[in-house]
């Protein structure tokens, strides 16, 4: 009895969002639903980093400057014009897509060490933009004066709990998508180059175009992830474009696991928990989340999906 | 062989409970939790230290008189590292998570906003009490019914340096200047409103060059060279805390300070004290001085606070009493806790207090705070290291500060 | 944009010593910070991202000597020593163990020791900044060439790190250890199977690099002010001109870190504001158009 796989997938999503939306019903917790949103935008984020890491062994150190790109052109569209909510994020998510084409366009051909450094570059070089555009962006201190908050067919911005639902259905539906594009025959394609890349050009794949279409829709899902963030601050901030942001969902990425799909959105949550935890026992949070991933790194020496799936695949032996 | 979704449920289901843990409902105990959130490490971690310190003195004095409407205070802190978004984040927590009924936030300028967009949808109050850039109470758009700012405000400074360095120019003869601030939002702000009104009251005045070295930059000597050979004979300076500590220490090396006269509002106490080789003769505001005003109530105040914490107040030590200060007497007024209710009883509020330039401080109904004492003078070497004193005049400061609110279009 | 004041400035020889001067500081303490990351990548093909707390560490450690022994010398040999001795710790407790993995792992490992260490400095020294102070020796006034500013400390600054630059370019030409590196960041399969013992040599990388990186910390004590978290934006600076450079070439780290400072020093006058953007501009392009950097092998 086979299972098509695309269906078990979306069951799968089916099953974790009518849970996710049923659980707000049961019981109303403020902290619970700020967590899922800002997990909905570091699941984007992470998750499609991953598909240039994990799934086509392209190591982008810049990947936050679409997540701050998402970000900025969301909050400028909802602030600069009439469009609805809906609208606005679609126009941010496609406004992102281009950018990482244009940016794809200059950096795919360069090789895996240089191709790291030149994304950093890039991505710096975005952030100084962002704060020194002042007219434009506000500068240092962000987008200022918030997100319009504008009712469409009864979703009140100013609610968490419409925030919560908007956030989980993008955030999962996202997720499927990019399942999807894993796997499937273009997703196979990038397995193969990442494992071998000569071979794969003797195959007759051309490899810089299927790294920069890799590249063009893992930007455009981190601007998706960048939409949410800034639903959940109202508002965009450089911070989130900053370095050590890209340095967060490749932690995500790799406390999770690189080989499993669901790998960063697990290690997404790690962090945050970590992140939200550790706060309220000590200040020296960084101390505990250093010895945290040290134990991560050297203890189990892959992400934790990946860690499961290895003992369980040794067990079924 | 067993399917993935069993797998991945049973993962899902661990990680659930695992996470689920910290947001089982607290049973609600009598006291009274304020959040209070700000910058505690970094380089300006002066900033959120000097603030907490002076919290916790506020908080012992409070719980000693009965607490709030008879419940015992309790702080609870949070570093957002001056991270916009981790303030955003913070903010919520602190009210939705840690049960927080009231708010101090002592963040700088820019995650105040983002702290101010998140006060707009909770009705919890919350006293803004170290960010000093105007924009923030004075613009329509970004005011919020249930927050206040208890600090000083970056207007009222420019207009009062102005006139004393006006006043100081004249009488010197010192026309060719040159400014060194912070490329952020705040240091260009604010050194474009002392430049406004310093021209308004010297019109003479000749800015021979700018500099804006990056905040928490390691090294500005590229900067301190260029102003040397600008030439300037005096210089304006927002720099602060380790910025200017560096500074100093760069210009020193330069022989910077035998070249040019230097003016900052922003020495704070233990910055003084820090700076090993301060020079003598900078011009500067008064952030906090137990010497100013020349009250016993001041000088009691500033040396219970060394005695507690073995180091001096800063500014934003006496910013956060004050705030503290001005919730109990709203407090008491409205006999709420709600957000709203106390928004009443603070707007138009007025209060003793030893860091008044009469003895009062009054909190005015665009929510931010008036009357607060305010001096410049020139430093000296050691304690108390600012002499020379002139206090500001405060009837001139509002008049001025309406007319840049009507200039800006703030109603 | 202000040309004018570039132009002015080109056409002043007091404005051109003191700006190149002030470069050529800047440049040289950067010097330091690269040299020991681009060595360690040069041999160990690792990016060390913990780089920065070494220079933060450095500084620290001096700043206590300093204020222990009164003697800026022992306080800078106190800083590099220490730092020498905890790149060898790192490197044989930490890095060995993810030599062999994804260049992400390792970049893992070296941002937990980053945040491990940035708070333990909170702890161990507070969270607010200190200040070393000048030394007596150098509180003289500042000397005058060609109507430009040279202040002493920073000449004697130039003058060891250049002396450093010297000896470790002879080193790893002239010395036996030296040309055992130089093979080893070619071949290090073909070293060991000489004989040669590699977890010894790349201890001794390690120890040198991270030493170079506490020795720039320490050097700066004077000037700079030291705080937990400021190891980051040394990293940074650091890295890019490693990359401008050419990631294992001393050489080109030389002479990156002079365009750097020089770029800053002119780049205040042209671009004040934008100085930045200006360096991740130049970075792009050398990348882009050779991306071994200025000195670097191809990978």
């Amino acid at each position: 009895m086979k299972r098509n796989p695309a269906s078990r997938d979306a069951l799968f999503a089916a099953i974790v969002l009518i849970l996710l939306l049923a659980i707000p019903i049961l019981h109303r917790s403020p902290a619970f639903e700020d967590f899922i949103i800002r997990l909905s935008a570091m699941a984007l984020f992470a998750t499609s980093l991953n598909l240039l890491v994990g799934t086509t062994g392209m190591v982008s150190f810049g990947h936050g400057m679409f997540y701050g790109f998402g970000a900025y052109a969301f909050g400028l569209t909802m602030q600069l014009t009439e469009l609805s909510l809906p609208v606005a994020a679609l126009f941010a998510v496609a406004l992102t897509t281009i950018a990482a084409l244009v940016v794809g366009a200059i950096c795919v051909r360069l090789s895996t060490d240089y191709f790291a450094f030149i994304t950093l570059a890039v991505q710096m070089l975005f952030f100084s933009v962002i704060v020194s555009w002042q007219s434009l962006t506000g500068g240092d201190q962000g987008l200022r004066g918030g997100i319009p908050r504008r009712h469409i067919f009864g979703f009140d911005l100013g609610s968490q709990l419409h925030l919560y639902q908007f956030c989980a259905i993008v955030a999962v539906l996202g997720l499927l998508a990019l399942r999807h594009v894993s796997m499937s025959p273009f997703g196979n394609t990038l397995r193969m180059i990442r494992d071998n890349a000569e071979r794969a050009s003797f195959v007759g794949i051309v490899l810089w175009r299927a790294r920069l279409l890799a590249f063009t829709i893992a930007g455009g899902f981190a601007g998706m992830g960048g939409v949410l963030a800034a639903l959940f601050v109202s508002g965009a901030y450089p911070e989130l474009a900053d370095w050590p942001n890209s340095g967060q969902a490749i932690f995500a990425v790799m406390l999770g696991g690189i080989n499993s799909f669901l790998g960063p959105v697990l290690g997404a949550m790690i962090l945050l928990a970590l992140n939200d935890l550790v706060q309220r026992f000590t200040e020296y949070h960084g101390l505990v989340l250093g010895v945290v991933i040290l134990a991560f790194a050297l203890g189990l020496r892959r992400g934790v999906l990946d860690f499961i799936h290895l003992v369980w695949s040794k067990r079924a032996r | 062989m067993s399917g993935p979704v069993t797998r991945r449920t049973l993962l899902a289901g661990g990680t659930a409970t695992l996470v689920a843990a910290p947001w089982v409902a607290r049973a609600q105990a009598n006291t009274l939790r304020i959040g209070m959130q700000s910058i505690l490490s970094g380089p300006i971690a002066l900033l959120g230290t000097s603030s907490r310190n002076s919290l916790l003195i506020e908080q012992d004095r409070i719980n000693a008189a009965g607490g709030f409407l008879g419940r015992q205070i309790e702080f609870v802190f949070r570093d957002s590292k001056g991270q916009p978004q981790e303030a955003a984040r913070v903010a919520r927590e602190l009210v939705n998570t840690a049960g927080c009924e009231l708010l101090v936030d002592a963040e700088a300028s820019s995650a105040s906003f983002a702290v101010q967009e998140v006060m707009r949808d909770l009705n919890v109050a919350c006293i803004h009490t170290n960010s000093e850039t105007s924009s923030l109470t004075a613009d329509p758009k970004i005011r919020v019914p249930t927050a206040f700012r208890v600090a000083r405000q970056g207007v009222h400074d420019a207009v009062a340096g102005s006139l004393y360095l006006a006043d100081f120019a004249n009488a010197k003869k010192i026309n060719k200047w040159a400014t060194c601030s912070p490329d952020y939002a705040y240091g260009r702000d604010t050194t474009a409103q002392y430049l406004q009104f310093f021209k308004k009251f010297k019109p003479d005045v000749e800015v021979v060059t700018e500099a804006w070295p990056k905040l928490g930059q390691p090294d500005f000597t590229e900067v301190i060279t260029k102003l040397i050979q600008a030439k300037p004979q005096a210089l304006f300076t927002l720099l602060y805390a380790g910025d200017l500590s560096a500074f100093v220490n760069q210009g020193n090396v330069y022989a910077l300070f035998g070249q040019m006269t230097v003016a900052t509002p922003n020495v704070d106490y233990p910055v003084l004290a820090a700076i090993k080789n301060l020079p003598a003769g900078i011009q500067s505001a008064t952030r906090y001085l137990e010497t100013f005003p020349d009250t016993p109530a001041n000088k009691e105040w500033g040396q219970a606070y060394f005695k507690r914490w073995n180091e001096r107040p800063t500014n934003w030590s006496w910013q956060n009493s004050v705030a503290m200060h001005f919730y109990e007497a709203a407090i008491k007024k409205a006999n709420s806790l709600d957000g709203k209710v106390i928004a009443a009883a603070l707007t138009g509020l007025k209060i003793n207090s030893p860091f008044g330039a009469d003895g009062t401080i009054t909190m005015r109904d665009d929510h931010t705070t008036i009357g607060y004492a305010i001096g410049w003078g020139q430093t000296i070497p050691k304690d108390p290291f600012i002499t020379d004193i002139k206090p500001a005049d405060w009837g001139k400061i509002i008049e001025l500060e309406t007319e840049w609110k009507k200039q800006q279009n703030y109603s | 944009m202000d040309f004018n004041a570039l132009g002015a400035c080109f056409t002043t020889p007091a404005c051109v010593v003191t700006q190149a001067t002030s470069g050529l500081i800047v440049g040289m303490l950067l010097f330091l910070v690269a040299a020991g990351l681009t060595l360690i990548f040069g041999v160990l093909k690792i990016v060390n991202f913990a780089h920065g707390t070494f220079y933060m560490l450095g500084g620290y450690v001096a700043y206590s000597a300093y204020a222990a022994t009164d003697s800026y010398a022992l306080a800078v040999l106190a800083g590099a020593v220490a730092m020498a001795l905890f790149g060898v710790l790192f490197e044989r407790v930490l890095m060995s163990r993810v030599y062999g993995s994804n260049v992400l792992m390792q970049l893992l490992v070296c941002y937990a020791v980053v945040l491990i260490f940035d708070d333990i400095v909170k702890i161990v020294w507070g969270p607010e900044f200190r200040a070393m102070g000048m030394p007596a020796a150098f509180q003289v006034p500042p000397l005058f060439i060609a109507g430009g500013v040279v202040p002493p400390f920073y000449a004697v600054l130039i003058g060891i790190a250049a002396l450093i630059a010297i000896v470790l370019s002879l080193g790893l030409s002239r010395t036996r250890l030296g040309k055992t590196v130089r093979a080893a960041a070619v071949n290090p399969q073909m070293v060991s199977a000489l004989g040669v013992n590699t977890t010894v040599l790349f201890a001794i990388v390690f120890a040198i690099g991270g030493g170079l990186a506490g020795l720039a910390g320490a050097l700066a004590g004077p000037v700079r002010s030291l705080s937990p978290g400021m190891g980051f934006s040394i990293l940074i600076e650091g890295f890019i001109v490693t990359v401008i450079g050419g990631m294992g070439s001393i050489a080109g780290a030389m002479v990156a870190a002079l365009v750097i400072g020089l770029v800053r020093g002119f780049g205040t006058i042209g671009f004040p504001g934008f100085t930045d953007g200006l360096i991740y501009i130049v970075m792009i392009g050398i990348l882009v158009l050779r991306p071994q950097g200025l000195f670097g092998r191809p990978l």
